[in-house]
This record gives C-alpha cells, structure tokens and sequence, in this order.
C-alpha cells in the first residue's frame, strides 16, 4: 500500500478521534448532570419546587422527576435529606417548602437572574445562551460574591427576560402580565417578559427581533393565532408561541407611539426623528450610540448605502454614522 | 424617635424601589445626554465649520457605488503594493551595497588589523551585524514607502470607506470592516497591522483582527514567495509564461491567507471569542485634502522607525544565534548539523526538511533572513565549494539560476518549493509581531494563541499537501 495513503488515514483517524473526544467531553456535561452532585440537585429540586408553588400547583416525587428529567430514585434520596436538614416538609405525597426552603430557592433564582443580566450588559454573549450559562453560575456564586455582582449592576430589579430579581431579603417586584393571546384588542401594550424556556420558542420569538420593553398592539386574534403591530412591522405567530410572550397595559407615563418604527425600515431621502433606543440595545453598544448623540428628538437621514446594502450610514448632528442593521434595528424613529 | 423617622424613611424607600420601573437607569442615563446635548447647542458655536455635503456625497457615490466601490478599491490597493515592491528595488540595492558589499569587509578589515579573536569577529561582524544590515537593507525601504502612502490615504478618508464597502464581508465571518485595514496594512508589517488594530473599538473584533493579522503575507515574505516561485513555479511552464505564472503563484498564495484570515475570524467568533463584547459603529469623516508632509514625518517616525527599531532588537540576538548553531561544535559536527539532522525526519514527513525548519527556528526575529539563512545552512551542512562566506555568515546569490542549483543540491523539489511556500505563509508571527501581540493585548492567553494557531495550521496544511502529492504522484 501506499505509504502516503497509511499516512492519511492515520490523520484522518486522529481527526476523527479527537472529534469524538470532543464531543464525549463535550457530553461530559450531560453524564455528569444525571450524577449531579447533591448541592446542585437540590438547588435545582428547590427551584422547580419555589415555581411549582408559584404557580399554585401541587408537587410530587413523579411530576418533580419529571420536571428535572431524572429517575424518580435518584432524587428519593435527596428529597429525603432535604426533608432532614428541613427544607422541605412532605404532606401526603406533595412535597412542599418550608420557609427557610423558600429562602433558599429565591438565592439561587437571584443569582441565575443576576447573572443573565451581567452577560446581557457586560459580555457579547447571545441572549439564547444566557439561560444555559447561567443553568451553570447559579450553584457557583458565594453570597458575597453575588452582593459585588449586584452593586456593579446597579442594583436591577429586573433580568433581561423582564422577570424580577431578588434582592437580599428574597423580595422582589410583584409583576403582573398577560399572555399576548389573552389580551385586549386595540389596547396598547408593552412587552414586559418573554419566557426563556423552552429554547425552540424562545428562538423563534428572537428571531422576529421582538424584544422586552417593545410597545404593541393587537391587531386580530382567534383559538389558533394572534397579529400584532410591533414597531411599525405586523407580526403573525400561533398562539402557542406568542403564550410566552407576556404584555401589560402602559404606564401613566408612557405614550404609545404608534407610528414609532425601526431605523432600518427608514428609506432612502425620507427624513426622520429619533424616538429612543429600545431596551434591548444594552451595554457597551447603548453607551456608543447615546455618545453618538442619538437621543430622543435627533434628527436623522440615510446618507450612503454599501455596496452590499449593510451597513448603512446615517447623517446625525452634522455626521455620518455607519450602523449595521442589527443596531438599527434597536433604534425607534418617527418619520417627520 | 429620630430612630423611628430614620426607619420610617428606609421603609418608605424600599418601598418605592419597587415602583421605579425598569427603565430608570436608561432614562437617567438618556436625560443627562440630552441635557448635555441641549447645553452643548446652546453654548457652542461652529463658525464655518458646516461640512461640505455636496462634493463629499459626490465623492461618497462614486466610491461607496455598487459600480465603482469595489474596482476603485482594488486598483488603488494594487497600485500601492506596485509602488511598494518596485520603488523599494533601488533604495534596497543601495542599502545592501553600503552596509553588506561596503561597510561588512571594512568592518572585518578593521577587525582583522586590531586583532580581535576569531570568534569575537565572527560573533559580533558575521552574526550580528550581518543580521542587522542584512534587515535594515530589505525592510526599510519598502516600509518607507508602503506606510506614508497609507497614511496619506487615511488622512484623505479613503480608508473609512473601504472598511464601509467591505464590512458585509467581514460581518458574515464574525469580524469588523475595519479588519479590512489592518489586513492590507499586515500586507506591509505584519507588527504595525497589529498596532492598527487600535481602530478597531470593539474588543471582540479587535482581538479577532489581532490574532489573524499573521496571515497577511508581509513585506519581508514576499520577496522569499517571489523567489521561490520563480525557481520551482515558473519552472514548470514554458519560459514565455514563466514569470507571470510565478507571479500569479504569489498572488494565489496571498488570497490563500485572506481565505485562512476569513476561516480563522469565523472559528474564532464562534468560539473562544464567543463571550467578548462586540459593538459596531464606523464615522465615515469629511474627506480633507491630506496633509502631505506631515503625514510623512509621522508615518516613518510612529510607523515605520517604531518596527524597525523593534525588528533591530530582535534581529541582532537571532544573528548572534546563527553565527554560533553554525560555529560551535559537538563532536565532528557543528550544532547546526546537529539540529538539522533531528529535524530531518519531521521536515521530510511535512514535505519540508531540517535545514527549513532550523531556518524558521532561528529567524523567527524577520522573516526577511529566511533564504539567506536556509542557503547558508545548506552550504555549510553540505560542504558545498565555491558557495558563500563561511560558515554562519548568510549570503545571497546574484542569480536566480545560483540558487535554484544550491537548493537542488539540498534535496529540493517542486514540492518542496511549495510547502516552503505555504509554510511561509502559516508560521507563527516573527518575534517583533509576537511582540507587539503582547504590548497590544497585554494577555499571555491570546499572545500564545496568535503564536500558535497559525503554525499548527501550517503543519497540517504542508503535511496534506505533501501526501496528497505522493498519492498522485
């Protein structure tokens, strides 16, 4: 045989064998949540209890296991010290917190939100990542760590999903919200919360670029779908995703701004004015448009196209600004 | 009762935490700019400053057009490198025969009627001031050339432009349009296009520019590419097309590492850079006429003296090293042979041999020592008669014919030629941009990474050619 030919498919035997180490290290992480270690089970075991009982149900050993896709005898056990080291207390068959259980089921929720909101303000992380990620830090964080954390945020009520946070003492802003499908025709509204889980709808629902702090307006809804107008672009989603996407009514001190849309659907030659900057627009990247000098009021035009149609610059304060669409599409105007 | 006020009002504000809403922070932030703003219009006055739309918006629609934008970018960019590569012949040739055909026997003259040990003269002259005049010579010249006319250009506000045309590229592979630059200007020093990087603001992009900067061919490897080519490419075709199938071969090789510098920017965003910050914003500023002879004096003095000095302290230790692997003995053997002789088997297996892959090792200071250094190592390690000066002292042949001879003496074939080619584009960043990687980054992590990325990639590039070639062959 030829030696060159040995010599390839010793390489290609090589690549293939640290492919598949890859992919068994990278699977290391599915092995070892099945044997998870017991402080994690049972944060997590006090997380999915703390929602459970948030959303007025019952739990059980079968629908926990369920919930946390795991044999129902690998979480006997810790539920059973749980129950010794008075977590939680058992009431035929419901296993239920007790209030220091509580307490400890609203740390752990307080650092996975606080840790969202670092990655979503602080890092270039893409926002299906924060939940996986922070699925990770929230049984890593010491107390006083998370207390550093929380200062150098700012103190936020609110994750970047819209869901509050904790504070010290486990109390937290008391939202209340409605299932775009259920709410009002014609009422205008906002989105203050979009659920992170499952990832498949939550995909979707990022993919349409709708984001938390976006005015709306429903538009037509029956069993099967609802239409919305949601800065200047009609949406249509069935109802079974648009159910994670949670609305309220605006505050007194909010207008709706109904013909408010993005910067990117601005055309050539038509003059506009900024509205503002979504929320979504965070970080490093709201600091550089707000030096910019893209504010409330400012007015602004389309200068250049690229060749390639993105980027695209825009004539602000007697300058001209290249912004892909990405960003333009965080920015909300008013044509004028 | 004070107590209890104090208490009452804790209570109350914790209170009305909760009611703040989301937005306060962005809302405060947004206020105090506009603020800022208001005061600012209001107190500022810009007389005459009103920039001129008109011509600007023309220039802008001829050089941002879908027509225009990309031939007027690649001809001015072609016109540079000419400008470079032919310009720098003559004031090349000059240096080489001051400091190399001049000043080296005066030296070793001088040296010989003081009477310094053999091995003070051969350390000091042979290694390290050959090294020094020997990169002086080939990288000055085209640097002072190929950096003011950039600068010129970027004074003007071309260069924003280019970076505007081509960010849609850059956008799908994760990097930022103004990689663009730093791309074209790694063309010149691999060293200064890491400093350039500094244009870029966000961290992510920038340290993704950074770490592929190396796969644009440098100035001090195009002349080794040109030869190469012209000895074992051009070689294979009828003479009438000889040179333009070498210099197309050049080319190809300089495209190959914009292909790697795309490849390498998409694995990187996706995956060790995943988590940096990334923001994009480009001011496209008023063009302006350029400022020419100021433009010059900073380019050669922030540019182009900045590197030289740079590549100076590195050359002049690497020269030291190769008068000495080459003077010192083990046995029968010089611990060159010694080395080449180790490496052979590994070099053989990538299609390369010893004596290159010594060559890289000792040069990693400037690529621009590289044929020199490998012909020297090949003469000395072959004992060929009637080749150079001695051993451990780098030379070069006048004709292209003298050194395809020496190298097939050493064993080289077409294959060869290419690997070393390739090799010569996939190596690891010489020290002065390792260097700089370091100054720039201040990070251990992505210094180490820029330094080894590319040659990992080398080795597997050469080793795939190699056997592919044995196979069809």
């Amino acid at each position: 045989m030829n030696p060159a030919l040995i010599n390839l498919l010793v390489f290609g035997a090589l690549v293939a064998l640290a492919w598949l180490g890859y992919r068994i290290f990278g699977a290391k992480d599915l092995l070892q949540s099945k044997i998870k270690q017991e402080k994690t089970l049972t944060e997590d075991i006090l997380k999915q209890l703390f929602h459970v009982e948030e959303s007025k149900s019952k739990a059980t050993l079968d629908n926990l296991a369920g919930a946390l896709q795991l044999k129902r005898k690998s979480i006997f056990s810790v539920v059973e010290n749980m129950t010794q080291s008075g977590l939680v207390s058992l009431d035929n068959n419901s296993i239920q917190l007790t209030e220091e259980g509580r307490l400890y089921a609203l740390r752990i929720i307080r650092v996975h939100r606080l840790w969202e909101k670092y990655l979503a303000e602080r890092t270039g992380h893409q926002a299906s990542d924060w939940h996986m990620l922070a699925e990770k830090m929230e049984h890593k964080l010491s107390e006083e760590q998370t207390l550093k954390l929380e200062s150098t945020l700012g103190n936020p009520m609110f994750d970047p999903h819209g869901d509050p946070i904790p504070n010290e003492m486990g109390e937290m802003s008391n939202v209340e919200w409605t299932p775009l499908p259920s709410y009002s025709l014609d009422l205008p509204g906002k989105i203050i919360h979009i659920e992170d889980e499952p990832e498949v709808i939550y995909k979707q629902i990022l993919d349409k670029r709708l984001f938390v702090g976006s005015h709306i307006k429903l538009i037509e809804q029956n069993s099967n779908e609802v239409k919305f107008l949601c800065e200047g672009v009609e949406h249509r989603f069935s109802s079974i995703v648009a159910a994670n996407i949670h609305v309220a009514e605006l505050n007194a001190n909010e207008i709706f701004e109904e013909n408010a849309l993005r910067l990117s659907a601005l055309t050539e030659g038509e003059q506009a004015e900024v509205i503002g900057l979504s929320k979504e627009c965070r970080g490093a990247n709201r600091r550089r448009l707000l030096d910019l000098g893209i504010l409330p009021g400012t007015a602004i035009e389309i200068d250049l196209k690229s060749p390639l149609k993105d980027p695209v610059a825009y004539r602000v304060r007697n300058t001209s600004i290249a912004l892909r669409k990405s960003l333009s599409d965080l920015i909300l105007i008013n044509r004028s | 009762m004070e107590n209890k006020t104090e208490n009452s009002i804790v209570e109350l504000a914790s209170e009305l935490r909760w009611k703040l809403g989301d937005n306060f922070h962005d809302r405060l932030t947004e206020s105090l700019y506009t603020d800022a703003s208001e005061i600012a219009s209001a107190a500022v006055e810009m007389p005459g400053k009103e920039r001129n739309y008109t011509l600007d918006s023309k220039i802008d629609r001829i050089v941002t057009s879908k027509r225009w934008g990309f031939p007027i970018m690649i001809g001015i960019l072609s016109i540079i490198l000419w400008l470079t590569i032919s310009g720098a012949n003559l004031p090349s040739g000059m240096l080489f025969t001051l400091l190399i055909e001049t000043l080296y026997p005066a030296l070793k003259n001088l040296s010989e009627s003081i009477g310094l040990a053999w091995w003070l003269d051969g350390l000091l002259i042979d290694g390290i001031y050959m090294a020094v005049a020997w990169v002086v010579s080939v990288m000055l010249p085209p640097m002072a050339i190929f950096f003011p006319l950039f600068t010129l250009l970027e004074d003007f506000g071309y260069l924003p432009r280019v970076a505007f045309n081509l960010d849609a590229l850059f956008r799908k592979s994760g990097a930022h349009g103004k990689q663009a630059l730093t791309m074209s200007m790694g063309w010149g020093c691999n060293a200064a296009g890491v400093v350039a990087t500094r244009i870029i603001d966000s961290p992510r992009e920038r340290l993704i520019a950074i770490i592929t900067n190396n796969f644009s061919l440098c100035n001090g490897r195009w002349p080794t590419q040109i030869l190469i080519a012209t000895i074992f490419i051009g070689a294979l075709v009828p003479k009438a097309f000889s040179a333009t199938v070498a210099s197309l071969s050049v080319i190809g090789i300089a495209l190959l590492g914009v292909g790697f510098m795309f490849l390498t920017s998409w694995i990187l965003s996706r995956t060790v850079l995943k988590g940096e910050v990334s923001t994009f914003t480009l001011e496209l500023p008023p063009y302006r006429p350029p400022r020419f002879w100021q433009t010059i004096y900073t380019s050669i003095i922030d540019r182009t003296l900045i590197v030289l000095w740079r590549a100076i302290v590195f050359a002049a230790p690497a020269g030291a090293v190769i008068w000495l692997v080459s003077n010192i003995k083990l046995g029968d053997f010089t611990l060159a042979d010694q080395l080449i002789g180790w490496l052979d088997p590994f070099g053989m297996f990538l299609g390369l041999n010893g004596i290159i892959l010594l060559a890289y090792i000792v040069a990693i200071p400037a690529n621009e020592i590289i044929i020199p250094t490998i012909l020297m190592l090949t003469v000395a390690n072959l004992n060929l008669a009637g080749f150079g000066a001695g051993d451990g002292v780098m030379f070069e042949l006048d004709s292209t014919m003298d050194t395809a001879n020496v190298l097939a003496a050493g064993g080289w074939t077409v294959l060869t030629g290419i690997n070393l080619m390739l090799f010569s584009l996939l190596h690891n960043p010489c020290s002065t941009t390792i260097y700089t990687i370091y100054k720039e980054t201040k990070s251990v992590k992505w210094t180490t990474v820029a330094s080894i990325l590319p040659i990992i990639m080398g080795f597997v590039v050469c080793f795939l050619v190699t056997q592919f070639w044995y196979l069809f062959s």
